[in-house]
């Protein structure tokens, strides 16, 4: 028993050899629809912040500093690279590239910000495609956003217009200390 | 046989004004609202009916109606159908009896809500914490909905877990924190007397990552899928699954038959890769690095094949609410029944040079013995419970996704040992690759998802379990008015499982100790060090602890 189970086990080792890959030096080469790191093309995006509210990892960030201009930023440190952002851009504007090798001692090395600018609707504030989405998106896309991109935090407050104070009071949000620090 | 209806009656003709109401939203669920006085007596008189213990949850009602609730679970595996107990005691005083004298595998349910909701079980026999940090203060409950999700107390110096009491004449051997033995931070204190082992207690939830409080309180429905999938990192798409099946009951989204024929697909793919996983782990806890070596290189043509489906080798992130997020093309399809084939035969071989194999045999025969009745009292789930004569699979007894229209056998051995969970695991290979040959013959045409088009209805109460590799994973979801749910509680395999794991080590040995506890295939993801390497010169360095540290904290 235990020795023809041996060589059944020498056999079984012989057959497919030596399989491991000389990683880092040669590499696999990656499938055509890999999750790698997501990239934001500015032209085609026009910043309705779909991407941001659907985020699981919430590290797609919007800030409008003012009436025009509306920054956002995308933290690659905690993205999860699931993918979504990606499937919900109306505006195909972001792709998953095949990077996957992102290891760095820089964190800054992972960011991507674009600032864009915003045109202003006499009407609302703020137009977008209201069309075509669903009920739960359009509670979603709606008026000007404050996350504070320092703290990497994602408040999620808006204002049908544009509001001054609202960006002077998210700009002072704190990440939660210890009681008592 | 027995029926809802059958069930409610007898409950009904016996408590009489203890029931208070009832509900039966699908032909398959149960909700049955009773005195919480009563609970003990009600629970012990559905054991009795044949209901098998799954889950408690405990809910934070107080905003509403100034309640707590607490809902205990049973499933019905002959009959295909699940009972909810659902019972309410007061926020102010939120006392309630204990079911656990009764029914053990409800302790650690109970043991939650003490800490995370205040809740008190008069009865139980070891209200111990087992969820929050031994310096949580004592008058904080997470789980209450005034709690924001982002608190942190401050630490406390010196305060330390109470073991339970050594027994006579025994020495303590601990195990963990950490430990090699061990793939993640879990602590256990294992009294021996000379090499057998005694008794145990278990200290874990160190890595408690408050998951379900995030999602209550941040996220969205169709977020929750994604942070689901990170709940375990062998058995994700488990719990996407359970949780959109969840949400899609309580807010009677329908799920095109396609999604479902993938759901399915998804999870046998990811049943192979953990039985794989699971058959090397264990062949490397008892010292037989081959079995290791080579069922992680048959498992990793499955993890290729994932990336190629999916995008990725592991969280697939493919199922959400009301569908999944791609299709299956035909040439994928084809790529599919290539790799299992591939595997299938593989597999055969590794099969046939092991069972013979007298080590294993040694190693294996015998240990972690529990029997039957212990296992059906300490509610034990998946292959552990298979491997014990215990004849349950959710896919089976309660079918969810594709699985009503497949056919399939389910392993049972009655070995009680860790032998039968490794026989019964790899049988159950050859039957996740028969399940995969059906699922890609008969995948229907049609639509992959099902977009939400209006707000899910907020407090319908919604119930999934998913057959995981390991287990079985239950999902309660309550639904909330914030387009996330307003409770969503998650029960995964190791959960009851690990609570029999004392009762397993009982008169073993104490160098059986990593492979008992490996049986259960606790989870495990852990990464201690990082190696970096010159592409160029091919040089190779260890990066300390430190440096890490130093990286970690923003420095360069
Ligand atoms: S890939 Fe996922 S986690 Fe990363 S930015 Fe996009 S949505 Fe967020
Ligand atoms: S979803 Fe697309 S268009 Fe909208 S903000 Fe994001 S990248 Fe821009």
């Amino acid at each position: 028993m235990w020795l023809t189970s041996k060589i059944k086990q020498v056999l079984m080792v012989i057959k497919p050899g030596v399989v491991t890959l000389n990683y880092p030096f040669e590499k696999r080469p990656v499938p055509e629809n890999f999750r790698g790191a997501p990239y934001w093309d500015h032209e085609k995006c026009i910043g309705c912040g779909g991407c941001a509210n659907h985020c699981p990892a919430r590290t797609i960030l919007i800030r409008d500093i003012c009436q025009e201009i509306r920054v956002m930023v995308y933290d690659g440190s905690r993205c999860t690279y699931c993918g979504r952002c990606a499937d919900v851009c109306p505006e195909k504007a972001i792709t998953m590239t095949d990077r996957y090798e992102l290891a760095t001692d820089d964190r800054q090395d992972l960011n991507e910000s674009m600032e864009l600018f915003m045109l202003t609707c006499q009407r609302c504030g703020r137009c977008y495609d209201m069309e075509n989405v669903n009920m739960i998106d359009r509670m979603d896309l709606q008026g000007y956003r404050y996350d504070n991109i320092e703290a990497r935090a994602f408040i999620r407050k808006t204002t049908d217009r544009f509001d001054p104070e609202m960006l002077k009071k998210t700009a002072d949000y704190k990440r939660p200390s210890k009681i008592g620090e | 046989m027995n029926s809802l209806d059958k069930v409610l009656k007898a409950l009904q003709d016996k408590f009489g004004a203890g029931i208070t109401g009832h509900a039966s939203p699908l032909p398959t669920r149960l909700f049955i609202n009773i005195k919480a006085e009563m609970v003990r007596e009600i629970s012990n008189e559905v054991v009795t009916l044949g209901g098998r213990y799954l889950v408690g949850i405990g809910h934070d009602n107080i905003a509403r109606d100034g309640n707590i609730g607490m809902i205990h679970t049973f499933g019905f595996d002959k009959d295909n159908f699940i009972v909810h107990l659902n019972a309410a005691v007061p926020g102010s005083n939120p006392v309630m009896p204990s079911i656990t004298p009764d029914i053990p595998g409800a302790g650690w349910s109970e043991r939650e809500y003490q800490d995370l909701l205040g809740m008190k079980f008069e009865g139980h026999p070891k209200p111990k914490r087992l969820v929050v940090a031994d310096d949580w203060p004592a008058d904080i409950f997470p789980m209450r909905k005034e709690v924001p999700y982002n608190m942190v107390p401050p630490a406390a110096e010196d305060v330390a877990y109470q073991l339970d009491e050594c027994p006579e004449g025994c020495s303590i051997i601990p195990v963990g924190p950490f430990h090699t033995a061990l793939h993640e931070p879990e602590h256990f204190a294992v009294y021996v007397d000379g090499e057998t082992i005694k008794g145990c207690d278990y200290r874990g939830f160190m890595t408690h990552r408050g998951i379900e409080k995030l999602c209550e309180s941040q996220v969205s429905y169709n977020e929750v899928p994604f942070i689901a999938e990170r709940i375990c990192g062998i058995c994700g798409s488990v719990h996407a699954t359970a949780y959109s099946q969840a949400v899609e009951m309580a807010g009677g989204i329908p799920v095109p038959k396609r999604a479902e024929y993938i759901r399915s697909l998804l999870l046998e793919i990811e049943r192979l890769h953990s039985h794989l996983l699971w058959l090397g782990v264990a062949g490397h806890l008892i010292g037989f690095d081959t079995v290791f070596m080579q069922s992680w290189r048959v498992r990793e043509n499955i993890m290729w094949l994932s990336e190629r489906i999916t995008g990725n080798r592991k969280t697939y992130g493919m199922v959400i609410v009301g569908g999944v997020r791609r299709d299956i093309t035909p040439v994928i399809g084809e790529d599919i029944l290539k790799v299992c084939a591939k595997v299938e035969e593989e597999v055969k071989i590794i099969h046939k040079s092991i069972t013979g194999d007298t080590a294993l045999h040694k190693r294996t025969k015998g240990v972690g013995y529990l029997s039957k009745e212990e296992a059906i009292k300490w509610s034990l789930v998946g292959p552990v419970a298979r491997a014990r004569g215990i004849d349950i699979d959710v896919r089976r007894d309660h079918p969810y996704a594709a699985y009503s229209e497949l056919q399939f056998n389910v392993p049972v051995v009655d070995t009680c040992d860790v032998w039968g969970t490794l026989v019964v695991r790899l049988l159950e290979i050859y039957e996740s690759i028969s399940l995969i040959r059906q699922i890609i013959a008969k995948m229907p045409k049609g639509e992959i998802l099902t977009e939400l088009s209006e707000e899910i209805p907020s407090l319908k109460h919604g119930i999934s379990v998913v057959e995981a590799p390991r287990g079985e994973s239950v999902h309660f979801v309550i639904t909330g008015e914030e387009n996330r749910p307003d409770r969503w509680r998650v029960r995964a395999p190791t959960y009851p499982n690990l609570q029999a794991i004392p009762a397993m080590l009982l008169n073993d040995q104490f160098a059986d100790f990593p492979i008992i506890v490996g049986s259960i295939d606790p989870c495990f993801s852990c990464t201690d060090r990082v190696e970096v390497v010159s592409v160029t010169s091919g040089k190779k360095r260890i990066m300390s602890k430190s440096e890490i540290e130093f990286i970690s904290r923003g420095n360069r």
